[in-house]
């Protein structure tokens, strides 16, 4: 999962819950995860394409913006 | 025989063959999850002692009644709420909402799920409900009625951080969370779409209002024009009726009227006949009396035209002609004189050219001769100058010498002067012949010896005047006079005795 890349679907912010979707090609599908900025920063509106830095089995990824 | 045993026996063979693949292969749908059992089997992320393989989307060979397979779908679910709230503001509400679920599809999920749901699938719903009432409890009370309402990413932001990590725990994901109804005891919503509703209520009027207006005034106006029809349609109809009854009177006197109307035909015929009748007659008058009268006058008038217009044509003609002439003999004229003017012209020129240069050989010789004039003159003056300085030197010499040399010199002029006395007569008589004829020419002769006596008088008061030392000598000068005797001069002068007669 690290590596992989999505978008924000739901306000990934500090206190709050945010939800990606990231393409997972070994089940050739785009899946939603419970997001968390991985770094301290602004938060990442509706839309903002992200790359996973950490994943916690089973739904939970840790994000980083993937431009900037 | 022995090949359709064997073939028997192959046959019988590959259907055993198939039947035990068919026993050991199994394949998972799309939609579901093998959980396979029975078999030591380590997979990450799950304890020892609860081995089990997860198999999605592809075949496995399992062995029977070793292992066990067992399935576990993957379809979406759903579970209704019902639920009694209080929203964020401390109005309570009874939501009632629908949520969508389904098993993750990580292998983690699989197994989470499976240890709690493999054998209560169908209470899946039910489970969620109850584990997602008590959410969808603090989900609103996180929220406001309107929040409820309209926003949608801060409902379902809320329910993330409500049940996320509890979904989680069963294997779940929750896909959507829609409120479908939200039951309000205290009317809060009512009176929140009261405005709105009273505004739109009012809006709703206002637009009946203008449409019932409008509709009327349309309505009105199509009364109007329907009562402005009936009473053109009976304006016309009045006047078709009174058009029909004129008819019927007319129908009615169409008798009388035909009666009449032919009579009048027969009076306009009648007359009609005295009038052809009439204009027979004037005809016949024109044609016997007025017509040859016309023509008679016809030509008449014809004839006094034809002489007019000869007349005038001859006098034009002549008229003409004698203009021709006049232009003809006025340009003749003009030419000729303008010829005339050129060849005066020229002539004038070449007259005042012979004459310039004329002139100028005149002036030219006149100038010569004047030139050559004075040279004489000069010469001639010199001379004379000279000479009478000789004469009076002579003079005062010898007077009586000079006088008769001068009298020798000029006698041919003397006798001249002497016969021209004789020029101006006609008619001479002699009375006493040969002796009147010598007397005549010796009175005629005495008239040039009177300019003798002059000269000697002249010579005599020279010598008087311009002689002093003649003066000193105690001589004499001046004349005496015609007929005077000389008088007595220094010694060596002599004087002429020259008789002065009285010319007769």
């Amino acid at each position: 999962m690290i590596g992989y890349t999505g978008r924000v679907t739901g306000k990934v912010g500090a206190g709050l819950v945010g939800e990606v979707m990231v393409q997972v090609p070994e089940r050739q599908g785009s899946e939603a995860f419970l997001a968390y900025l991985a770094l301290p920063g602004d938060p990442l509106p509706v839309g903002t394409p992200i790359v996973v830095v950490e994943y916690q089995p089973p739904r939970t990824v840790y994000i980083a913006p993937a431009i900037g | 025989m022995l090949i359709g045993t064997i073939a028997g026996v192959v046959a019988a063979a590959v259907i055993l063959l198939i039947v035990l693949f068919k026993m050991c292969w199994r394949v998972a749908e799309p939609n579901e999850a093998l959980i396979i059992s029975g078999s030591k089997h380590r997979t990450e992320g799950l304890a020892e002692g609860l081995g089990f393989r997860v198999v999605t989307g592809r075949g496995t060979l399992v062995t029977p009644g070793i292992q066990t397979v067992r399935k576990l779908s993957l379809d979406l679910n759903e579970a209704d709420l019902d639920v009694e709230c209080v929203t964020s503001q401390g109005i309570p509400v009874q939501v009632k909402g629908v949520v969508i679920f389904k098993v993750g599809d990580d292998t983690v999920s699989i197994a989470n799920a499976a240890r709690r749901f493999l054998d209560q699938q169908k209470m899946m719903g039910q489970r969620v409900h109850n584990v997602f009432a008590g959410h969808l409890r603090s989900i609103v009370g996180g929220l406001t009625v309107e929040e409820m309402i309209r926003d949608r990413e801060r409902l379902t932001g809320e329910t993330r951080a409500a049940s996320g990590t509890e979904m989680e725990k069963l294997g779940l994901i929750i896909d959507s969370l829609q409120i479908q109804e939200i039951l309000d005891p205290t009317g809060y919503i009512k009176n929140l779409a009261a405005p709105h509703a009273a505004a739109v209520q009012r809006d709703a009027r206002i637009a009946a209002a203008a449409a019932d207006r409008e509709a009327t005034e349309a309505e009105q106006e199509a009364f109007a024009r329907k009562a402005e029809a009936t009473r053109n349609s009976g304006i016309q109809q009045a006047g078709y009726q009174a058009e029909m009854d004129t008819a019927a009177a007319r129908a009615l006197q169409a008798g009388p009227l035909a009666q009449a109307a032919s009579r009048q035909e027969v009076v306009v015929q009648e007359t009609k006949v005295a009038e052809l009748e009439g204009h027979r007659k004037e005809q016949q008058l024109q044609a016997e009396v007025r017509k040859p009268a016309d023509a008679r006058a016809y030509e008449t008038r014809t004839k006094a035209e034809a002489d007019r217009d000869a007349r005038i044509s001859a006098a034009e003609a002549q008229a003409r002609e004698t203009e021709l002439k006049a232009a003809a003999e006025a340009n003749r004229v003009k030419i000729a004189a303008l010829a005339e003017a050129e060849a005066t012209k020229a002539r004038g020129l070449a007259s005042a050219e012979s004459t310039r240069a004329t002139g100028q050989a005149e002036a030219a010789a006149a100038e010569a001769k004047g030139l050559a004039a004075a040279e004489a003159a000069k010469a001639l003056g010199l001379a004379e100058a000279e000479a009478i300085k000789a004469r009076a030197a002579a003079l005062a010499e010898n007077q009586e010498a000079v006088v008769a040399q001068q009298l020798a010199e000029h006698w041919p002029e003397i006798v001249r002067a002497g016969a021209e006395a004789f020029g101006n007569v006609e008619h001479m008589v002699l009375l006493n012949g040969a002796d009147g004829m010598g007397e005549m020419f010796a009175k005629a002769l005495t008239m040039g010896g009177t300019g003798l006596g002059l000269a000697r008088q002249l010579l005599g008061s020279m010598n008087g005047t311009a002689a002093p030392e003649a003066a000193d000598h105690g001589a004499t000068g001046g004349a005496s006079g015609t007929g005077g005797t000389g008088a007595t001069q220094k010694s060596g002068t002599h004087t002429i005795p020259v008789q002065g007669d009285p010319i007769v």
